[in-house]
């Protein structure tokens, strides 16, 4: 060992250590801020960090993170977050911290600077394009030569048909799907196990040693038993394939009245039905919102933890980590709590207040789900966010609510201005929704009360007289409306619907001033575009109706081999008469 | 900054093999690396060795990796290990990694034909290249150099 070496690498090592001491804080701000702005896509302030290490804690002031889609506000800024750790897990590689707290949480604030980031293109939300397309679309500035008979003369292409590709797509699905669950349900299959089972059976029938006899009885009848068992699940997962089969032929319903809704578009015609009009008032505002919770949702799950509950882990660069059990066990990271403080709106803010519980990289060691709730009241503004995350299982599950009532709407706007703008002024908001997810499965409605309005439709882009005043006069009258979304499908193809009643006011107002012409140019769009359709409806009919036979004789067929071999084996296994030894007196 | 004996030098290869093994980001990792600075070993040649084994670490770890497994889920050594990670500070040397305990079983195996290879590749280096790379100019740059000077003034 040499002594001489090591006093100038402790020189070295002190000024290392001095080097981190300082710069370790400049270094950490400098990774969180371009670290959030990767997630944000726009630009991350923060004011001040300060780190601590002999009693670790960290302290951060005014951060601000900017909105990407508005260059001048920020999505969300607070004042101060700051936590201590506690020391005696750092020891065991873990950071537990009691509580932490998080102060002056605002949303939507304005900033001086602009947020945008060079290079930083805004991904696009297919679910967003399409409804902001179908409200620009909506057809209004020809609805007067609906009078005529123009529609007649409009030539519908199969091929760009969405009913007519989701039929061609089934068809081919159909033939490969259907092998899979037939090859599956093979009367063969069942009748080959019961015969061997059936041998097995006639083989210890014979046998004199009345043990083994009962032993191999025990076994064929289990064996019979796992036959059956099998069998009733193929037949469970083909009669769940036969309807979702018959719900594929509910989509192409659904894609064909889209189908009508593009070709009256096309056609320059608006189409009637109340679910398009609800998508075309409502739709955008209401998808780019989901879109954008949708965005901060997937971003959560990506660093959300990936909970495998063996005690292997792939968690490390290199090698695999073996954990063992744990006298006090810790997460490798835990936040005990989090107060959580801050106002909500620009105007007259409402105050609130809250906690979040539980924040850990590994719910399965803290086995406690994530949970958060906040609470607000102002005059008659009331606040209520409750939400639970539950990582601890084998799939994550959420379950959120919020209520938030009281909300003052100086000037909102449904529609598109190249269609119908509905203007609403001075209203009061209610919103109340409710969101469940399983893996990656969703599940939520929310509906918006909105009272004491004043509504005003920008009809200029109709052209008939007599209809823009309808539409004009149907909103005029109104002073409170509902909207209402639902959101289903996965969190990769989410499915939105859309419902208000300022459509029912719309759709009234076109049945009135137009209803029968308008009627009758989509009854022959329809007629076009299921002529259009018909021939590949009609094999898929067909090709669904032989294959949905098919397997229901095979199903019956093997249903009948299970049920009536199985049966009888299982009579016959009853032990023969147990021979009494003969006692002599 | 001298320590070119033929021993020194496989020393240095041999100590370097077990970095270079190692997952950097643990204190097993570090606290050899100090022992590398703090032996009268080589530092260039482990150095050397320590970044070629890194390179080299997706085929290594498979077989470190099942070695490491075995050791680490074997039932008698479970006490072992469970103790261990209940220790304070033991878990930051990254033991319950599999191929940390793996890495040092085979570079134990592997540790004296590394050393005796090291010796030779010393000789070899020292007869043919010594003098070329002691004198080229990087080499006399970094000597020049106050801080080097200072960092390897205990080494002669």
């Amino acid at each position: 060992m040499r002594w001489s070496y090591i006093a100038p690498r402790l020189g070295l090592l002190v000024i290392l250590w001095a080097f981190f001491f300082f710069a370790f804080d400049p270094l950490l701000k400098w990774g969180l801020v371009k670290g959030i702005e990767k997630g944000a896509g726009a630009k991350a302030e923060i004011a001040s960090l300060h780190t601590t290490f002999l009693h670790p804690s960290l302290k951060i002031t005014g951060l601000a993170v900017a909105d990407s889609k508005e260059e001048y506000r920020n999505l969300l800024e607070f004042s101060e977050l700051s936590f201590s750790a506690e020391g005696a897990p750092l020891l065991e590689k873990k950071l537990v911290v009691d509580e932490a707290a998080l102060k002056g949480l605002k949303f939507g604030t304005a900033r001086k600077t602009s947020g945008r980031l060079p290079f930083v293109k805004e991904e696009p939300s297919p679910m967003v394009d399409a409804m902001v397309a179908e409200s620009k679309g909506f057809a209004l500035d020809r609805v007067a030569d609906v009078k005529g008979d123009f529609a007649a003369d409009y030539k519908v292409d199969p091929a760009e048909l969405e009913s007519v590709k989701l039929a061609k797509e089934l068809e081919a699905k159909y033939d490969k799907d259907y092998k899979d669950i037939a090859d599956r349900v093979d009367p063969k299959k069942y009748q080959a196990a019961l015969d061997e089972l059936k041998a097995r059976y006639e083989k210890a029938k014979d046998e004199k040693n009345f043990a083994k006899q009962a032993k191999d009885y025990a076994e064929i009848a289990k064996e019979v038993k796992k036959v059956t068992d099998q069998f009733k699940k193929d037949k469970a997962e083909a009669q769940a394939a036969i309807a979702a089969a018959k719900d594929a032929f509910k989509a192409v319903d659904e894609a064909r009245k889209k189908d009508t809704a593009n070709v009256m578009s096309k056609m320059k015609l608006p189409s009637l039905d109340k679910a398009s009009l609800a998508r075309m008032l409502a739709g955008p505002a209401i998808a780019e919102r989901t879109a954008q919770g949708m965005k901060w949702a997937a971003m959560a799950r990506k660093y959300m933890p990936d909970n495998n509950k063996g005690v292997l882990k792939n968690e490390a660069k290199r090698g695999r980590e073996v954990h063992f059990p744990k006298e006090h066990s810790y997460p490798t990271v835990l936040v005990r709590r989090v107060y959580v403080s801050g106002e909500l709106g620009a105007e007259d803010p409402l105050d609130y207040s809250g906690s979040i519980e539980g924040l850990t990289t590994q719910p399965s060691v803290y086995g406690r789900p994530t949970t958060a709730e906040v609470k607000g009241a102002k005059g008659a503004r009331r606040l209520d966010f409750r939400c639970s995350v539950d990582a601890t299982g084998a799939e994550i599950k959420t379950d959120s609510s919020l209520l938030y009532s009281g909300i003052p709407v100086k000037q909102m706007s449904f529609g598109s201005a190249s269609s119908l703008l509905v203007n609403v002024t001075g209203a009061a908001a209610a919103f109340d929704g409710k969101l469940k997810t399983a893996g990656a499965a969703l599940d939520g409605k929310a509906t918006v009360k909105l009272t004491g309005a004043a509504f005003k439709a920008d009809a200029s882009k109709i052209k008939m007289e007599q209809l823009r005043t309808a539409v004009e006069s149907s909103f005029a009258g109104l002073n409170s409306a509902v909207i209402e979304a639902g959101i289903a499908g996965t969190v990769k193809d989410p499915k939105l619907s859309v419902d208000t009643d300022l459509a029912a006011a719309l759709s009234k107002a076109f049945s009135g001033a137009l209803g029968a012409e308008v009627k009758k140019a989509q009854e022959e769009a329809q007629k076009k575009i299921d002529e259009a359709l018909k021939p590949y409806r009609a094999k898929l009919d067909s090709l669904a109706s032989a294959k949905q036979a098919e397997l229901e004789g095979k199903l019956k067929d093997a249903e009948g081999k299970v049920s009536g071999q199985g049966e009888s084996l299982l009579k016959g296994l009853t032990p023969a008469k147990l021979k009494l030894p003969k006692i002599k007196f | 900054m001298n320590d070119t004996a033929p021993n020194q030098i496989g020393g240095g290869i041999m100590l370097g093999v077990l970095i270079g093994l190692m997952p950097k980001a643990t204190l097993t990792a570090q606290l050899l690396i100090v022992l590398l600075m703090a032996l009268r070993v080589n530092i260039p040649m482990g150095l050397l060795a320590a970044i070629a084994v890194s390179l080299l670490n997706p085929l290594f770890d498979k077989v470190t990796d099942p070695i490491g497994y075995a050791l680490l889920t074997a039932e008698g050594l479970r006490p072992l290990w469970t103790k261990m990670y209940n220790m304070p500070l033991v878990p930051w040397t990254g033991f319950n990694n599999t191929v940390v305990p793996g890495g040092i079983v085979l570079w134990a195996a592997l540790a004296a034909p590394i050393y005796f290879a090291g010796r030779r590749v010393g000789a070899f280096y020292n007869e043919k290249f010594r003098d070329r790379v002691m004198n080229s100019k990087i080499v006399k740059g970094m000597k020049a150099s106050w801080l080097l000077d200072w960092y390897f003034k205990g080494a002669n």
